[in-house]
């Protein structure tokens, strides 16, 4: 459903798939967790938005690298037992970049990127340009889907 | 001054088209009184024509040469390539002089550093010429007669050979490439395609990432006070279908408004489904 296979400028993030996964995931929630259960407001808001990067990525498929990271870390998350006391260091673009001082201005502006963009630390620049506009347009969808949702849903 | 005239005289007896170093040797001279950079630029391309035209012999030795030269230009060629990397790939394969003049003009720069550095006497006008590739202390007796000319000739080389470095190759592709995805990015995000430079176009796009994510923060919260306040019924199985009329419409409404699609008759079924079960 998902049309993952044209380029960058082409492929438009689908809103049905993230609103259906957002839509089961929320429900999923409610039934788990009543109102009147312990959780937290906080607990149920990070929960929430878990719910809402983890449908985003699946809506974006799996070639994605950014996509692959956030349910990589979603899943992590999940199972908080499993998950190793320290994360295995790998051999990351941002710690090689960290690690040659004389890097130039958009190097650093590149870093930061590598930070905001879920598994842009092991990516090389071109590519984390690539996903960077993969993922800012499946972020507006997103943020658009999920104001369609607010409103609608919304006592009057 | 007492060298130039030795050598004009000997090159003269020895060669008709001496003439050009005739021309040349005049401009060390005024080097010296540092006349300016079109001075240090005019002997280095006489240099490689007199070279050409008159050591046919000496070619061995410059191409025995040149490989410890262009060792020795690499080190200073690799801190080059970040200010060449606007520079095209004209210059890689030209042999021509044009290439020449041009990368003479940058080594004139040095060149008249070095003048600036020194002292004006006459050796100081003979020395910069072959400063680039050795130290010119140990053939200050040769820098009289010859050794100026093949260096200067092997220079261009050495330039040359630095544009074709694999390196220096590789980097300016790569830079191509990120280049290119940035102005697709830039395409992207609103407001951005008036911001010139890579440093305030990358600013921006962090600034538009961190916002969305701080809007999906608020509008989760604002989710969760719905969810948790709304009747049970509302999202009762997940589905799309058992949506609100309103919330359906919307989506649609705004995938329609966004990206035109021509058929997609499992939507419309959809569509219709959702608004037969509302409104049943």
């Amino acid at each position: 459903m998902a049309s993952q296979d044209k380029s960058i400028n082409t492929d438009v993030p689908e809103k049905d798939v993230f609103a259906l996964h957002f839509l089961q995931s929320l429900s999923n929630l409610k039934t788990q967790n009543p109102s009147n259960s312990p959780d937290k407001t906080n607990d149920r808001v990070k929960k929430i938005k878990m719910a809402a990067y983890v449908s985003m990525a699946r809506a974006a498929g799996g070639r994605r690298l950014w996509s692959r990271a956030l349910l990589r870390r979603a899943a992590s998350e999940n199972n908080k037992i499993v998950r190793f006391p320290r994360r295995k260091r790998r051999v990351t673009w941002l710690s090689r970049r960290r690690c040659n001082r004389r890097a130039p201005v958009e190097e650093k502006a590149a870093d930061r990127l590598r930070d905001l963009v879920p598994g842009g630390g092991e990516m090389e620049t071109s590519k984390l340009m690539k996903e960077t506009a993969h993922y800012i347009k499946c972020l507006s969808m997103q943020v658009k889907v999920m104001q369609c949702l607010v409103d609608g849903l919304s006592p009057k | 001054m007492d060298p130039p005239l030795v050598n004009d005289s000997s090159f003269s007896a020895a060669n008709p088209s001496s003439y050009t170093l005739s021309e040349i040797w005049p401009f060390p001279v005024n080097d010296a009184v540092r006349s300016g950079l079109r001075l240090a630029v005019n002997p280095g391309r006489n240099f490689t024509r007199s070279v050409l035209v008159e050591h046919p012999g000496n070619k061995d030795v410059s191409a025995a040469e040149e490989s410890t030269v262009t060792d020795l230009t690499a080190g200073w060629g690799g801190r080059k390539t970040r200010d060449l990397n606007s520079e095209d790939d004209s210059s890689k394969m030209v042999s021509s002089s044009s290439s020449g003049n041009e990368l003479k003009e940058s080594g004139g720069d040095k060149k008249r550093k070095m003048c600036g550095s020194e002292s004006g006497n006459g050796e100081g006008s003979v020395r910069p010429e072959g400063e680039t590739s050795s130290g010119g202390g140990s053939k200050a007796n040769e820098q009289k007669n010859k050794p100026e000319p093949p260096k200067d000739y092997i220079h261009v080389r050495a330039r040359r050979g630095q544009a074709t470095d694999r390196h220096s190759l590789a980097e300016r592709a790569r830079r191509e490439k990120i280049s290119e995805k940035m102005t697709a990015l830039q395409d992207i995000i609103p407001g951005c395609n008036k911001i010139i430079g890579k440093a305030l176009v990358l600013d921006e796009i962090i600034n538009y990432i961190q916002s969305l994510q701080r809007q999906v923060e608020f509008l989760s919260m604002k989710l969760e006070v719905v969810n948790s306040s709304a009747a049970t019924g509302v999202f009762p199985s997940g589905d799309l279908g058992t949506l609100p009329i309103d919330v359906h419409r919307n989506i649609y409404e705004q995938q329609e408004a966004n990206e035109p699609r021509g058929s997609h008759p499992e939507w419309l079924h959809m569509q219709v489904d959702g608004n037969f079960n509302r409104s049943t």
